[in-house]
């Protein structure tokens, strides 16, 4: 490993968990450009693992550190999308720009062309350009994950967490997103944590592998 | 679970029961109060005296509707106007205090006074309000938007956070780890989610002012109400009775369009379109009919 990487993630010595613990003593790091797959049986932690390390749940021990920018450095989508169904696609995508603005671009205006246009692009990349001003609330479960990526990428965050995103989509349209997605975190050197349930998705295309099991995190080398 | 459940019904229906029995010492008093009622009915009550939908004699009618000259007509118009400004003033200014009682939005010493706020402006009846602003600006129009824009504020703002508080939580996760402030959080997360909801209240507090409009107007702030309360004082009470189906029928009108306008923001297929029944019935004996998509999407929630 070089000298001058750039690390984005540290747990150390962490427990997570709600009341009990779920998973205990996690020591790792995520470096610049990784794409890192977290694998593990249903109800172990996965999720809560990405909320942890997102700052929604407070490590049970240990501390958390992350070197992203707190407005805007990361990106999650979860594991039930989290989008707006009343607002347009547009608007949604719109969204993940908002975060790179001041924080006194008040949210009552639009965003300006700039932003406007990464959301295109992030769109037009998602194959979702056409969908544009439909509400998401009628969409197919398969076009709201393209959504909610194109929404992510847009924003350009350090970090991408991403909760089984993959799920629901065909094979053509798994291949678009994770070339949509891995271009984006090459353009910013940024990193992401994916939930995955297929092994074999997560080993192609991730360069690490978190495996949970018997509450700990086991890193297994992928390449 | 299930046990538990029916065994907190029973035990709440028998407090209830025993309560009322309890309040009520006096029963003999029942006998003769239902043959006055009946003589008050048909004496006095029946049939509604109509004349309300003629022109009054002064001023001199130059409408090209008469009727737009009557009692009812003018006091119902004023009264929807004053229902009307009172309900976006008090929702403009529930919305940004409801954002800071929604504990999923806010922090606990915003949330906690905020909530003690809204509850206070609940409180008071809006009768008492109607007073206390007739006190400061006389009696009139004025006084009325004031003190039902007050009370539609403590309900309408009460009834937003709950909203708020009851969106899903994934939207608001994402907002959150991405860093968002918290007016971004409320406008572009809890209000849009929320929003068919926010209608749905904002509709139902525009009918409620209608409605009250007649006890604001007791008080003398303007509307239906002012007729009513003279009326009352002459005791013609057939003339009462024809304004208050005049309300009732008003009433009904708005609940109906409330329900197309709602209908425009929900969910393709969720919402049946109005049916008759719905029409001719108030809404709350025509939700049990036909449950509105409000309590559907409730019920989905809890179950997700
Ligand atoms: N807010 C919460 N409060 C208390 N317990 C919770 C909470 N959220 C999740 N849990 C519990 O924590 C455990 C792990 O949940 P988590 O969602 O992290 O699992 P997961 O590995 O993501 O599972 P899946 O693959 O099914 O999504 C579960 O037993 C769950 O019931
Ligand atoms: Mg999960």
């Amino acid at each position: 490993m070089s000298l001058l990487e750039e690390v984005l993630v540290h747990l150390h010595d962490v427990a997570i968990g709600y009341d009990v613990p779920l998973i205990e003593d996690i020591n790792i790091e995520v470096i610049a450009g990784d794409v890192i797959a977290v694998l593990g049986p249903s109800g172990i932690g996965k999720t809560t693992l990405l909320r942890t390390i997102a700052g929604l749940v407070r490590p049970l021990e240990g501390d958390v550190e992350l070197a992203v920018p707190s407005r805007g450095g990361l990106g999650y989508i979860p594991q039930r999308l989290g989008l707006i169904g009343n607002l347009t696609v547009r608007d949604n995508v719109e969204m993940g720009t908002r975060v790179s603005l001041s924080r006194w671009h008040l949210p009552f205006f639009p965003v300006p062309g700039k932003q406007r246009r990464i959301a295109e692009r992030a769109m037009e990349d998602l194959d979702i350009l056409t969908l544009a001003d439909q509400p998401v609330r009628i969409l197919s479960g398969g076009q709201q994950r393209r959504v909610a990526t194109a929404k992510t990428v847009a924003q350009r965050p350090k970090l991408v967490l991403a909760d089984e995103f993959l799920g629901e989509l065909d094979d053509d349209n798994v291949e678009i997103v994770m070339e949509t997605v891995r271009q984006a975190i090459d353009a910013q050197n940024s990193a992401m944590i994916m939930v995955e349930h297929h092994e074999e998705l997560a080993k192609e295309v991730a360069n690490r592998i978190w495996r949970i099991k018997d509450g700990r995190l086991i890193e297994e080398l992928v390449r | 679970m299930n046990r538990r459940l029916s065994l907190t019904v029973v035990v709440v229906l028998g407090l209830a029961l025993l309560t009322f029995l309890n309040l009520v010492g006096d029963w003999g008093r029942l006998t003769g109060g239902m043959s006055n009622l009946g003589v008050f009915f048909r004496e006095s009550l029946w049939p509604p005296d109509w004349s309300v939908l003629e022109p009054q004699s002064y001023p001199v009618c130059e409408a090209r509707f008469e009727f737009t000259c009557s009692v009812a007509w003018l006091g119902m118009v004023e009264t929807i106007k004053i229902a009307f400004v009172a309900t976006v003033i008090g929702f403009v200014v529930a919305l940004p205090l409801s954002v800071m009682a929604a504990s999923n939005l806010s922090p606990f010493e915003i949330a906690v006074p905020t909530r003690i706020l809204l509850a206070a402006m609940r409180s008071l009846p809006s009768i008492i309000w109607a007073v206390l602003f007739m006190i400061i600006f006389d009696m009139g129009t004025l006084a009325g938007i004031c003190a039902m824009s007050f009370y539609t504020v403590g309900y309408l703002g009460k009834l937003q956070f709950e909203s708020m508080e009851g969106i899903k939580n994934a939207p608001l996760e994402a907002a959150k780890a991405m860093g968002m402030t918290r007016t971004e959080k409320a406008w572009l997360v809890a209000i849009p989610e929320s929003a068919n909801q926010l209608l749905s209240h904002l509709l139902f507090m525009f009918e409620y002012n209608v409605r009250h409009g007649t006890v604001i107007g007791l008080v003398g702030a303007g509307g239906i109400g002012l007729y009513l309360n003279t009326y009352l004082k002459l005791a013609q009470y057939d003339k009462v009775v024809a304004l208050l189906v005049v309300v009732f029928l008003v009433v009904v009108v708005i609940d109906f369009v409330s329900m197309v306008l709602r209908s425009a923001v929900t969910e393709e297929g969720d919402v049946e379109r109005p049916s008759w029944s719905s029409l001719f019935l108030p809404a709350a004996i025509s939700s049990t009919l036909h449950p509105t998509p409000m309590l559907k999407d409730a019920s989905l929630k809890e179950s997700e």
